[in-house]
């Protein structure tokens, strides 16, 4: 089966061979032909000629939090779905059924939600 | 050495610089990247342990939302990084014992009782025969899943519907006071509601009286 995938493996090796020859070309020629004199106003942040006043990482809306958990959830289940589907033939009808509870249960969640207004972005 | 055992070294090795990476990195950022790159390596073992689809979903899964979920943590808590390595020696008498111990049993395991009985040891247990290329192991999975595992595939609905409801119940919040459009009511409103027109005498333009009777 792993034979498969050794197109995968040579692609794995093309590209980190490539960009270690990129980033070890960029460095090396930085590191023999520039000029590197830095001092700390040329390292701060560049902010439209004042002085930068805030940091760039700011405490954002829990709500996004929430969006990406419910996402996770839903995510996993079609997770859980793949498997079922590649072997429905086998598995019959207890398969079928098996999954019906399973998907009743995530549904009951997904109603909950809707109802709660968790979908909703205000 | 087969050539998937150098595989597995080699990633192996990459594996564990990673995690290495993850615990010494000074931005939380940088250290939830270092897991990225440690969850891709161990996607690649499971891989070479013939697992793809295990190896497929942890990319999915994983990579693709739990580490969003992690970035969304470390950004949300504003966590300074000064005021965290203050704290690194406070807790180190707790901890390096309790690591200590954690390499000892592992090494116990591994080495200890490869040397005493053959039962635990490394070199007891032969590497499983290859697959033929033809060999699915996602529906190997969904063979066993839907008929040995039903009753733990149930409480994994239970877990998932709980983790909604938790979520849900810890995040949302309605804010008062918001100014939100109501599309309906919008659409159903009349004229009169909104115009109210008046009736105003009309004001000559000389001598600014009112005169009665013209408009």
């Amino acid at each position: 089966m792993l034979q498969n995938y050794l197109p995968i493996l040579i692609f794995l090796g093309v590209a980190t061979g490539l960009s270690l020859l990129l980033l070890g070309l960029g460095f090396g020629f930085g590191a023999l032909f520039g000029i590197r004199k830095p001092y700390a106003e040329k390292q701060s942040t560049y902010e439209c000629g004042f002085e930068p006043f805030e940091d760039s990482r700011i405490k954002f809306d829990v709500r996004y939090y929430l969006v990406a958990i419910l996402f996770i959830v839903f995510d996993l289940e079609i997770a859980f779905l793949f498997p079922w589907a590649v072997s429905l033939s086998k598995i019959g009808a207890v398969g079928i059924a098996a999954v019906g509870i399973f998907l009743l249960i995530l549904v009951v969640g997904f109603i909950y939600e809707w109802k709660k207004g968790a979908l909703e972005w205000d | 050495m087969s050539f998937t055992e150098i595989l597995f070294y080699v990633f192996s090795a990459v594996l564990v610089v990673s995690a290495l990476g993850v615990i010494t990195a000074r931005n939380p950022v940088y250290s939830a990247l270092w897991l990225v790159f440690a969850f891709f390596n161990s996607a690649i073992i499971w891989m070479l342990l013939e697992a793809e689809f295990l190896a497929i979903i942890l990319i999915l899964v994983y990579v693709g939302a739990v580490m969003v979920l992690f970035l969304f943590v470390v950004m949300m808590l504003d966590i300074k990084v000064e005021e965290l390595r203050a704290g690194f020696t406070r807790y180190a008498w707790l901890g390096l014992p309790i690591a200590l111990l954690v390499i000892g049993e592992i090494g116990s395991v591994v080495w200890v009782k490869s040397q005493d009985d053959k039962a635990l040891g490394l070199s007891s247990v032969a590497s499983p025969a290859a697959y033929a290329a033809d060999y699915s192991n996602t529906k190997a999975l969904g063979q066993l899943l839907y008929t040995e595992y039903l009753y733990p595939l149930q409480l994994a609905a239970s877990i998932l519907l709980i983790a909604i409801v938790a979520a849900i119940v810890l995040t949302m919040r309605k804010r008062s006071g918001q100014k939100v459009q109501d599309i309906g009511a919008q659409i159903s409103v009349k004229a009169k509601d909104r115009v109210r027109i008046v009736k105003v005498a009309a004001v000559q333009p000389e001598t600014g009286n009112t005169v009665e009777g013209q408009s």
